[in-house]
């Protein structure tokens, strides 16, 4: 469960920043990347972050996990409140990018084994998901070679094992299959659905509608910073008033 | 335990870099006695050869004086000709046809059977053959004029210390340690200076920018570790790379020093086995420490500061003359530990290191160099917490 209310977050702009926003930042000390965002995702369903480059998608999602922290209002994950205990927070998330995010000189059993200290599984536990996760993706007959020497693939099976390798209650996949090729996001897709069906709570963000149709149980629309659109599949389906997702995102954007 | 778990990963990852290897034991181990083996031998062969060298020697005026002529015409390895125009003879000599002219003026007997003084004029071009012509030319008249001066003071039957009125006996108190370590002592600083920052650059590119570029750095920050744990698990890795490029690098010089002595006196071998003992080679890498963590801590900043690898390095380039320039200053003779001088990182290290080598450091001054130096690191540590603690550093657009 993940509950989002009223996020803003401010970044400092540089002075060279200020110059290239444009006169109406000419004496701005800040930017508003999200402005008084609320959502909640629920367990077992997938949440859909929907908005083009520049949204604010990245900037939520880096708020949920942790990594930043909000300017005004507050983010709580699987019950714990992200500014006072983010530990705990990051101790239930998983959080995944296009990017594979490898170490190239490890192997895929070190890199899953690394993370896996530093959520500081047990061992019993550890070895018991790794075999898991291994044989679910595939993986053994390449699991100790070095990630350098590994296709794309490969890597990308090993990238979604050290995301789940802690079993974590929340996962977050920032644009998972940007820039990846079919099977590959395909792959990213199942691995979406199967964390739905596990009972897991997943946010995910894209700017693709596609996805959207296959995947989402409720979603958002975010489009500079600000919300346009929050409620589940069916909601949005019943409102709109294009033919089309795209065209119905297009008009929700243009309209505001 | 987060920062070990860290330290592991890292020092794992860092030890399979071919990289970094490279930059911390062939760089010290192979490269610095190569270099500075080929540079002696060099040297050497340059000086040979000069001392070998057929020079040609033009002599203008030679009939004045033929028992000068006849010395520089014994001489070996001197090819002499006789000219007659100066002017020519000079051209000659600029343009490298010559090596050197002895004009000899035609009253040269004049003047010495006179008993007074005779001038030759010698042309030379200094900035050629490391100006043998002129030194082995002068060497022959220096040897003739003072055979004639013995032969006056014989005849007019002198006293020959009418001439050194003020003779200087020498008695010099600095030991062969001393000596060694003033002139020569500068330079093991300077080169355990330089490599502990150099092996601190690739780790420390690695551990910062080199996550960012991966995108590792969100996997790590999304996980339980804390920011601190996650800095200095990175900063010990840096810390153990700087400093163990650095001592490599001080075997490197010892492995040099080790193969060149046995060609040179033995009781300057004894004097230099003494000096870099264990126990003042220890209390130098105590030192070194404090000077890596500072190198590891600034490197790692930068690093996690830049967008990309080749931004870290580009940042990290003029850091370079900033270290570079207190290590080199430390290497000049003259300068010495002080009160002052104490308390300036870097130059400190160098220059307690040379008063180390020559056994001459006092206990206040070298508890200073500590103060300045593990004060330096532990400002630039916290500065470095400080730093990776900002989302601005971090997620910089």
């Amino acid at each position: 469960m993940i509950q989002v209310g009223h996020l803003s977050k401010d970044f400092r702009l540089t002075r060279r920043q200020r110059r290239e926003h444009g006169p109406q930042y000419k004496n701005a000390k800040t930017i508003r990347a999200v402005d008084d965002v609320s959502f909640e995702c629920k367990a077992g369903r997938v949440f859909g972050l929907i908005g083009p480059n520049g949204a604010g998608k990245t900037t939520t999602l880096r708020i949920i996990s942790t990594m930043l922290k909000p300017s005004h209002g507050s983010v709580t994950v699987a019950g714990y409140d992200t500014l006072k205990q983010p530990q705990e927070v990051r101790r239930h998330i998983g959080f995944m990018t296009a990017q594979t995010a490898l170490y190239d000189r490890l192997t895929p059993t070190e890199m899953v084994q690394y993370i896996a200290d530093l959520y500081g599984m047990e061992m019993n536990h550890f070895e018991e998901r790794r075999e898991k996760i291994f044989s679910m993706l595939d993986m053994q007959n390449f699991s100790d070679r070095r990630i350098a020497r590994l296709s794309s693939g490969m890597k990308q099976k090993t990238s979604i094992a050290r995301t789940i390798i802690h079993d974590p209650d929340v996962v977050v996949f920032d644009e998972p299959t940007t820039g990846l090729d079919v099977m590959t996001a395909r792959r990213i897709i199942e691995l979406i659905r199967a964390c739905r069906e596990e009972g897991k709570t997943v946010i995910f963000s894209t700017h693709q509608m596609s996805e959207v149709k296959l995947l989402c149980d409720d979603l958002a629309i975010i489009h500079e910073g600000r919300l346009y659109f929050n409620g589940s599949r069916d909601q949005f389906e019943g409102q709109m008033k294009e033919a089309t997702y795209e065209d119905e995102f297009v008009r929700l954007v243009e309209e505001a | 335990m987060g920062w070990l778990i860290i330290l592991i990963k890292e020092l794992t990852d860092m030890i399979r870099d071919r990289r970094t290897i490279f930059m911390m034991v062939v760089m010290p181990l192979v490269v610095i006695p190569l270099l500075a083996t080929t540079a002696i031998k060099l040297t050497q062969s340059q000086i040979e050869k000069a001392k070998d060298k057929e020079l040609r020697v033009a002599v203008i005026g030679e009939t004045a004086a033929p028992e000068l002529f006849k010395r520089l015409s014994k001489e070996e390895n001197f090819f002499l000709v006789t000219m007659t125009n100066a002017d020519s003879a000079r051209a000659m000599t600029a343009e490298q046809t010559l090596d050197g002219v002895v004009i000899i003026p035609q009253d040269f007997s004049e003047f010495v059977e006179g008993d007074k003084q005779a001038t030759i004029r010698l042309i030379f071009k200094s900035s050629e053959s490391l100006n043998a012509a002129r030194r082995r030319i002068e060497a022959i008249i220096d040897q003739y004029d003072r055979e004639i001066v013995n032969e006056r003071i014989g005849r007019l039957q002198l006293d020959e210390t009418l001439f050194d009125a003020i003779a200087i006996e020498r008695e010099d108190v600095a030991s062969t340690e001393e000596k060694f370590a003033e002139n020569a002592g500068g330079f093991l600083p300077y080169i355990f200076i330089i490599f502990g920052f150099m092996g601190s650059i690739y780790p420390a590119l690695d551990l910062g920018a080199g996550e960012k570029e991966r995108g590792t750095l969100e996997t790590i920050l999304s996980s339980p570790a804390s920011r601190f744990d996650i800095v200095m698990g990175k900063f010990l890795v840096v810390v153990l790379f700087s400093i163990a490029t650095a001592f490599l690098a001080m075997l490197g010089v010892l492995i040099m020093v080790y193969q060149f002595l046995p060609t040179i006196e033995t009781n300057i071998t004894q004097t230099v086995m003494d000096m870099l003992g264990p126990r003042r080679i220890f209390i130098i890498m105590s030192m070194v420490l404090p000077v890596s963590a500072f190198f590891a801590a600034v490197a790692l900043a930068i690093s996690i500061f830049a967008r990309s690898f080749k931004e870290a390095q580009s940042m990290m380039a003029p850091l370079n003359i900033i270290i570079i320039l207190p290590a080199m200053i430390g290497m000049l003779p003259g300068f010495k530990l002080s009160a002052v001088t104490a308390a300036i990182p870097i130059l400190n290290l160098s220059l307690a290191t040379k008063a180390i080598l020559g056994g001459s450091a006092d206990p206040i001054l070298i508890a200073e160099v500590y103060l300045s130096l593990f004060f330096l690191a532990g400002v630039s540590i916290y500065g470095c917490v400080k730093w990776f603690n900002r989302e601005e550093t971090l997620f910089r657009s």
